[in-house]
């Protein structure tokens, strides 16, 4: 290290003081010969001519070709949100699976790693954009209806229809509310994979510390409140509360437990289909439609606003920290090393958790608390796939093999996600790990039906910026009500073009 | 004494023309085989460069020139906008705060990496110059870190509840600073975080510029009888000037292409507080696919930086000597 910033020193100085290298007077020799080759002006420009057509050859020759479409072969190209790792174990494991299962088939995951799904979908858009042939995509519900909206999915409905037989196990397995999430205008365009509700995790040495109990499954905000007051305001060791400033799980999760939300609920008609094949008898699937239908903002709501100055009541209270930005990593770390004492957080926090050093026992989850109402916020995922691809029935093959419980476990091996097949969810797959109460994560689903997808239209990606800005306008300022009316005409000036 | 040989200069241009109009070379110059050889070896050197410059900078610059005048989303053809992308531009309030932003932040970050760059360069070059490896090494580590990696080490450590830079704060009795959540304390943790990272690099141009300042000039200024500060001030400072032209203006450039940090530290936040225009750019292009309007953002960051480029050597004249 010393050496080489010594050497740059060296070099800086031996060109200031004008110390000739060796190499220094060859390229003397070499520019002078060029500078003395003076040209006609004919004699420039067909060297000109030659060095842009060159150059104009080399860049046509990475394909500017929006929207290509995937070569009809035998290969398989996945978009992966996820490291190369990943990836290669995914290949070892449902890819190996399928190959065999169809030989001479060959699938390769396509890793595409982002901080949040904000950053994949516009790594896989960008991708998209150069010409990459994609077959199929890892999506979820930020992304949905990004790429059903803008004709970038393929509906699976006929596909469904067709192996209805084959995929009747996958869908007597799992909840109807997060099959209505995967769809869009009455078509389904993921078979989902895997699911995470906003629920709430607490450290449980800081519970125990403080004498404070396991909540109960019908706690509500006062008793939240109560708890936050008993660990205390924040000191350099904890705080009772702390979260991160994104559309899932933040304080979005309030924003929907006060009953409110940042666009106008309403459900796509269609989607009988569905229902009348898979879920006749369920009556967790009466009366679900054909998807949910986000429309005219309500940003600027009283509700929307009493929940967002509830957090920076908190901070001002000295009961939460300043939220965090980006994928999370930052309060996973926190919470890791015991300094928050309850967040946000879904199935995917259990492997997070664990990962970051936390052994089970060492902290627990519970239902969202009740405000106006318990209702919960959802996402889930799964593979979409592209209107583009030439592979189109390969494609669905692998798709549906993604829905055995094999693959799945594959896919949120770690516990790194919550599999959509409620025969999944076991004690066993929750030993390493934790959390103790793992039942939470299904439960939500049954136990609060009114449970509901985060908004996310179509134009998500603009939507979750203005959020992300607003949100740390809001916390900087302490006017929730004055960002919440900037958040409010962002939205309509979108929502106005789409 | 030497005589200068007579030349009829306007009889020598009348030849040249000539020449040049048949379309050969300057047949004035002698050109030797040897001459010839070297001509084109050196056109083998710069071809890759030429073509790896023309392909991944003045293509695309090209490029986003074009799509600035289309309405593009990735997904769908491009269609033609006209001028409609740069007139959205005069009415669109967040691109012009981006702008004030990014230049507020340049005008903190270079003025204050050249100023304790050659503070430090003079501390060790002067005072304690035994030290000159230690420092060379401890400030040019951060170069050599990706300015992503060293923003997330930079989270935790201005955390505003958790952050080691609030810990040492308490400690020596001071209360803690919102680094991260207030807008002032975010604009100057992302002047913090650059600063320190670059440097290394205004360190070692400054100790090399003052290595070349000739001792011997110094020696006999303050025989003369001249103070410390005036002999920094109309030996050492004339004799680097040149260096401290070249901080400037490449501290200028890259920083008014800040991306990395505030996308990592505060995403632009809190509000627009730390929004620069590259961070708006990829908002616009990769979030809210615009690539049209994104690139006519990039042609007019592009003409900024030009402009401030060709202000910085403008005004170089009156005070940059080249000895």
């Amino acid at each position: 290290m010393v050496d080489l910033a010594a050497g740059l020193e060296h070099q800086a100085t031996a060109q200031m003081s004008c110390n000739s290298f060796m190499s220094r007077k060859a390229m003397v020799k070499m520019s002078d010969a060029l500078v003395k080759a003076r040209y006609s002006r004919r004699a420039f420009l067909s060297r000109a001519g030659v060095a842009a057509g060159a150059a104009g050859a080399t860049y046509a020759g990475f394909g500017y070709r929006p929207g290509k479409a995937s070569a009809a072969s035998n290969t398989l190209t996945i978009g992966l949100n996820g490291t190369t790792q990943a990836a290669a174990a995914l290949k070892q494991t449902v890819g190996a699976a399928f190959e065999k299962a169809h030989p001479g088939v060959t699938v390769n995951f396509m890793p595409v790693q982002g901080t949040d799904w904000n950053e994949y979908f516009a790594k896989i858009l960008t991708l998209i954009a150069s010409g990459t042939p994609i077959d199929a995509t890892n999506i979820a519900t930020e992304g949905l209806q990004l790429f059903a909206g803008q004709g970038l999915a393929e509906p699976l409905d006929d596909y469904v229809r067709r192996d209805r037989s084959e995929l009747k196990g996958y869908f007597q397995d799992v909840h109807p509310l997060l099959i209505e999430s995967a769809m869009y205008q009455g078509s389904l365009f993921i078979l989902p994979t895997d699911f995470n509700c906003g629920n709430m995790y607490y450290d449980t040495a800081i519970f125990e510390k403080h004498g404070i109990s396991r909540p109960d499954s019908t706690w509500t905000l006062s008793d939240f409140e109560a708890i936050s007051r008993k660990i205390g305001k924040g000191n350099s060791n904890s705080v009772a509360w702390d979260w991160v400033v994104r559309l899932w799980g933040s304080w979005t999760s309030w924003m929907y437990a006060n009953d409110a939300n940042l666009l106008t609920e309403g459900r796509w008609s269609g989607g009988g289909w569905m229902w009348d094949t898979f879920y006749k008898n369920n009556p967790a699937a009466k009366g679900r439609k054909g998807g949910w239908n986000w429309g005219a903002p309500t940003a600027n709501d009283p509700k929307v606003v009493e929940a967002l100055q509830l957090m920076i009541d908190l901070k001002k209270q000295g009961y939460s920290s300043s939220p965090d930005l980006g994928g999370g990593t930052t309060l996973q770390g926190l919470f890791a090393s015991n300094h928050i004492g309850m967040t946000i957080g879904g199935g995917f926090w259990a492997g997070g958790l664990h990962n970051a050093g936390m052994k089970s026992g060492q902290f627990d989850v519970q239902f969202f608390p009740k405000w106006a109402t318990q209702k919960h916020l959802l996402g889930d995922a799964g593979y979409a796939m592209f209107k583009k691809s030439a592979n189109k029935d390969l494609t669905f093959e692998f798709l549906k093999s993604l829905t055995s419980a094999s693959a799945i476990g594959s896919l949120v091996n770690g516990n790194v996600s919550t599999p959509t097949r409620r025969s999944m969810m076991t004690a066993s797959r929750y030993g390493a790990t934790g959390p103790k109460h793992w039942q939470v994560f299904y439960d939500t689903l049954d136990k609060f039906p009114n449970t509901t997808p985060i908004p996310a239209p179509s134009y998500y990606q603009a939507m979750n910026n203005s959020f992300i800005t607003r949100t740390t306008q809001a916390m900087a300022s302490g006017q929730a009500k004055k960002a919440l009316d900037a958040l409010q005409s962002d939205l309509e000036k979108l929502h106005k073009g789409h | 004494m030497t005589t200068t040989p007579q030349i009829d200069a306007p009889a020598a241009t009348a030849d040249r023309v000539a020449a040049l109009k048949r379309g050969g070379g300057d047949r004035s110059i002698p050109t030797t085989r040897r001459s010839r050889s070297e001509e084109r070896f050196a056109w083998a050197m710069i071809t890759p460069t030429v073509l790896t410059v023309g392909v991944f900078t003045a293509l695309p610059i090209l490029a986003s020139f074009a799509l600035s005048f289309f309405n593009y989303n990735a997904i769908t053809a491009p269609h033609w906008a006209g001028l409609s992308n740069y007139t959205a531009l005069l009415h669109d309030s967040v691109a012009r705060h981006a702008l004030l932003v990014t230049l507020m932040l340049t005008a903190s970050i270079v003025v204050g990496q050249t100023l304790i760059g050659l503070a430090l360069a003079i501390l060790v070059q002067r005072r304690v110059r035994w030290l000159r490896p230690l420092f060379r090494a401890a400030l040019f580590v951060p170069l050599l870190v990706s300015a992503a990696s060293i923003s997330v080490v930079m989270s935790y450590v201005f955390n505003d509840q958790f952050g080691v830079m609030n810990y040492y704060l308490n400690a020596i009795g001071l209360p803690s600073v919102a680094w991260l959540s207030s807008s002032g304390g975010a604009f100057m943790t992302i002047v913090l975080v650059v600063v320190w990272q670059q440097l290394g690099f205004t360190f070692i141009v400054f100790t090399a510029a003052l290595s070349a300042v000739p001792e011997e000039m110094l020696e006999a200024a303050a025989v003369d009888g001249a103070s410390g500060w005036r002999r920094f001030r109309h030996i050492t400072l004339p004799m680097i000037s040149p260096s401290i032209l070249f901080v400037g203006t490449v501290g200028v450039i890259n920083t008014l292409q800040l991306f990395d940090q505030p996308y990592v530290l505060t995403q632009g936040g809190p509000g627009t507080s730390t929004q620069t225009m590259v961070l708006t750019i990829y908002q616009q292009a990769f979030q809210d696919l615009r690539f049209g309007y994104a690139s006519t953002l990039s042609v007019v960051l592009f003409a900024v930086v030009l402009l401030a480029t060709y202000l910085q050597f403008r005004l170089s004249r009156r005070w940059v000597f080249y000895s």
